[in-house]
């Protein structure tokens, strides 16, 4: 494991169609291979849209993003290979069965057969799904499903993990099960960009974050260097509130 | 084996939704069947023109036999005779088709035999004795034999056409007959065992045929006929409902994000639908000619004939099902909501029916439609089985329609990647 940059966020600009203001502004941060890096921000912070632009769903409007040291915008589908997305909404097959969703995706994410139930077994037995494999999707709990969720993200041993909101809308069991899988994972070796409202859960998480606030970087590093150069604070909550303001944001 | 993997996928999620088989393969059995037996008398009025006509026979002698002989030999006619159970009269004819009950009479007025005879042979008289074999005749003008035919005025021209031609036809043949008879009887055959019969009706054959490219079928289009392939392929292009339904669903699920995130699984996505869902069209096609051949005689419907070219219905179907699938993924990338994709696409199939000639046969249609028929994938396709049910056409005679769906197939697959790719990043 090095310290290179894994990801490479360089000025990047997003304006939408129809809309004047930015939705990301010259936005510029890094992460180091082998670490949990945090990005945060309030509602409409840009920090969705960082993370579709970095999975090359959404075209770069300005700057520029290198993962692994390729481009998005030109070998996007090279980096794709190398990476694992759980996105915010569950991106599961309702009326397939738990085991039928993840084979399937071991077989779009070009897994040898042989190697399927493997794999397959292992994460479902990781993450407490093992006796619920054949039940459908859409009679799993709100839990199961981010458990799910998650798992379709590791089947191929992504190098990167790009979680958004991972933990939304879970129970307890589940939340400390999923955040367990993660600091894992780090040992492992597997870089992770999480994105969260979850200040809390993010502080004893992350070694590193970004705060953006209407698309724009506002504070980088570790706890200890934001607090420092923000003047100083308790935790990552009140810094949050400090540099984002306490408006309702919608 | 990722194709492999979405067509098994598709599967799966097909077979766990009740409403989408039965939308795929009962409903459109059902379809099939209830337009066959409503629409069976309206193709057995286009191919028979049978019609009930009311006989007042006022002569009872040998004219009204013949034409009555004639008439009850038509395939066509239906003679009736009586009401009531007594024998019909002038008045009672006039009321009932006045009234609508029946849409023609013909009434045979009293001694017209021995007015035409007398007519035949005042005729032959006077040609005897312009050539000086027999005594100047004087003339007698006497009135023409009047036959009267009443017509409902709703009655159809064409039927109206045909009856009169048929009367007409047959007291010139009982005309032709007396007059042979009369020139005879002159040159002093007065007895029967002398006279020559001359037999009129075998001088010339009218032989009706049915142009196929092969005598083997020689077949009609009948409700059967029509309606089997015509609905099959409607029900094949509304493979559009579960296809843009499951991929609009999959889309707003979330499942569809989650393969445009791995990398490579474009292709295959959409190449197993495709694949998948041009199965589904085969077996709709498979099941609804089942359907033709096995049902409709059940229910007394004509049975479905095939033809002789089983490539030719094979290579058919095949296109078909690529045209359907190929326009319901269109249909599906394009649109963003189920609402609007099934609502485009439901509306434009049963335009592209109706004018492809699936409601109404296209020989039936006014002219304008007519000439725009032939721009509809459904028009190419039943025109293709209609050539190789009705009319045994060889596989190079179809090969124009089959082009046709081809290309449409191929152009409207090709869009369908251009547009998914386009909108994989925006």
């Amino acid at each position: 494991m090095s310290n290179a940059p894994i990801i490479r966020v360089s000025a990047l600009t997003k304006v939408y169609q129809g809309s004047l203001k930015p939705a990301v502004d010259q936005l510029s941060f890094s992460v180091t291979e082998g670490e949990i890096f945090g990005l945060l921000g309030p509602n409409g912070a840009g920090k969705s849209t960082t993370l579709m632009m970095l999975c090359g769903l959404l075209k770069i409007g300005a700057g520029t993003i290198q993962v692994f040291g390729l481009d998005v915008d030109r070998e996007g589908a090279e980096i794709r290979r190398q990476i694992g997305v759980a996105p915010q909404d569950i991106a599961l097959f309702p009326n397939l069965t738990a085991r039928e969703n993840l084979v399937y995706f071991c077989r779009m994410y070009g897994l040898k057969s042989h190697a399927i139930h493997g794999v397959v077994h292992h994460y479902l037995e990781a993450f407490g799904l093992l006796d619920k494999a054949n039940m459908r999707v859409s009679h799993f709990s709100g839990g199961m499903k981010r458990r799910l969720n998650l798992i379709a993200a590791l089947l191929h041993h992504p190098r990167l993990l790009v979680l958004d909101e991972p933990t939304t809308g879970v129970d307890v069991q589940s939340r400390n099960m999923i955040l367990d899988y993660m600091k894992k994972l780090r040992l492992e070796g597997v870089t992770i960009l999480y994105s969260s409202h979850l200040l809390e859960e993010a502080e004893k998480l992350c070694s590193r974050f970004a705060i953006i606030d209407e698309g724009r970087l506002i504070a980088a590093g570790t706890l200890a260097e934001m607090l420092d150069a923000n003047g100083g604070g308790e935790n990552l909550e009140q810094l949050f509130l400090h540099l984002t303001g306490k408006g309702i944001r919608d | 084996m990722k194709v492999l993997a979405t067509i098994w996928k598709e599967f799966l999620l097909l077979i766990r939704d009740p409403g989408g088989l039965a939308l795929i393969f009962i409903m459109p059995m059902a379809l099939v069947i209830v337009m066959a037996l409503i629409q069976n008398n309206t193709f057995r009025e286009f191919q028979e023109t049978r019609i009930d006509v009311l006989f007042v026979d006022e002569d009872r002698n040998t004219l009204s036999g013949n034409i009555e002989g004639s008439l009850q030999a038509s395939p066509n006619i239906h003679l009736i005779k009586t009401e009531s159970g007594k024998p019909l009269t002038r008045e009672a004819a006039r009321q009932l088709v006045q009234r609508g009950d029946y849409q023609a009479a013909i009434i045979i007025p009293p001694q017209a035999t021995v007015a035409l005879r007398g007519k035949t042979k005042q005729a032959v008289d006077e040609l005897f004795a312009y050539y000086g074999f027999g005594p100047a005749i004087l003339a007698n003008e006497s009135p023409a034999v009047e036959l009267q035919l009443l017509f409902d005025p709703a009655i159809k021209a064409n039927y109206k056409q045909a009856l009169t031609s048929a009367v007409e036809k047959m007291v010139t043949g009982v005309q032709a007959e007396w007059l042979t008879d009369t020139i005879q009887e002159q040159f002093g055959g007065t007895e029967p065992k002398k006279k020559i019969k001359i037999d009129f009706s075998g001088m010339i054959h009218v032989n009706q045929m049915i142009a196929a490219e092969n005598t083997l079928s020689g077949l009609a289009v009948n409700a059967v006929q029509h309606n089997v392939p015509a609905w099959s392929m409607f029900a094949m292009f509304f493979i559009l409902f579960p296809l843009a339904g499951n991929f609009i669903k999959e889309r707003e699920e979330g499942s569809m994000l989650r393969l445009r995130l791995i990398s490579g699984s474009q292709f295959p996505v959409i190449s197993g639908k495709f694949i998948f869902y041009l199965f589904v069209c085969l077996l709709q096609l498979v099941s609804m000619i089942g359907v033709g051949l096995y049902v409709m005689p059940i229910i007394g419907l004509n049975k479905l004939a095939l033809g002789t070219n089983g490539l030719g219905v094979v290579l058919t179907g095949l296109t078909v099902a690529m045209a359907a699938t190929g326009y319901g993924l269109l249909i599906a990338v394009y649109f963003r909501t189920p609402q609007q994709a099934l609502s485009f696409g439901s509306i434009s199939v049963v335009i592209l029916a109706a004018l492809g000639g699936v409601w109404v046969p296209t020989f039936a249609m006014p002219q304008i439609m007519q000439s725009i028929s032939p721009y509809s994938p459904l028009n190419w396709g039943l025109e293709a089985f209609n050539d190789l049910f009705l009319r045994n056409a060889s596989t190079s005679v179809i090969l124009p329609d089959l082009v046709k769906l081809l290309c449409f197939s191929l152009v409207t697959l090709a869009a369908s990647v251009l547009i998914y790719k386009s909108r994989t990043v925006s």
